[in-house]
């Protein structure tokens, strides 16, 4: 059976200081495993800047940015390495697998361009790719 | 007696609200998903929210990855 390409969703947050320029480079290296693996991408963009919930890396705001793209499943896989080598300045990443109805919302939701920030269309969560490392929190007593 | 004073009382039938409603469960709504957290930020139970099995289900796992997002905190010490 022929593998079929999936969509995804991947939204990762940067630290706040990131120069364009290094962030240009990682999106050309996100953008590349995708087309690489017969993909598209469908959606990319700034989803918000906002106060991180708690502090990560010692960074208290973060900017978030959205990918939708349509590709093989080892496009998912080597995005998320490239997040994961950029770790200093990736604070935070999770790819999920989403439906195509989703991903077309999504897309629709782009050309739109309502002038207010809307939140973005919910895609139907399938299943996580990430690793959430939700176990590791440790509660101070 | 008894059952003279349950007649007292009307509990108001509780409708999960992604059942009757057509909202989608995403971890981007914050808004959203911040009714469903207590004053300590912890996931409110079923008895609170007033979701079926299914939904409620689902927001437990949304929230905990609106969590890891650092949408959410995951509690008031952070």
């Amino acid at each position: 059976m022929a593998i079929t390409p999936n969509y995804y969703e991947t939204l990762y947050v940067t630290r706040p200081d990131l120069q364009e320029e290094a962030l240009a480079t990682i999106q050309n290296k996100l953008q590349d495993s995708i087309s690489t693996n017969q993909g598209e991408v469908i959606k990319a963009e700034k989803w918000a800047e906002r106060p991180l919930a708690y502090e990560i890396q010692d960074h208290k705001r973060g900017i978030y940015y959205i990918l939708v793209f349509k590709a093989l499943p080892d496009a998912s896989k080597e995005i998320e390495k490239h997040l994961q080598f950029y770790n200093t300045d990736i604070l935070r990443f999770m790819t999920l697998k989403i439906t195509e109805e989703a991903a077309n919302k999504s897309k629709a939701s782009q050309e739109e361009k309502a002038p207010k920030a809307e939140p973005t269309p919910a895609p139907k969560v399938e299943e996580p790719k990430a690793n959430l490392k939700l176990k590791n929190l440790k509660l101070k007593k | 007696m008894d059952s003279r004073r349950d007649k007292r009382y009307f509990s108001k039938k509780k409708v999960c609200k992604f059942c009757t409603e057509p909202i989608d469960m995403d971890y981007k709504n914050v808004d959203l998903l911040s009714r469903f957290i207590s004053d300590r930020k912890k996931i409110v139970p079923r008895r609170n929210s007033g979701l079926c099995a299914y939904h409620q289900r689902q927001l437990a796992t949304t929230i905990k990855r609106t969590r890891f997002m650092a949408l959410l905190p995951y509690t008031v010490l952070h």
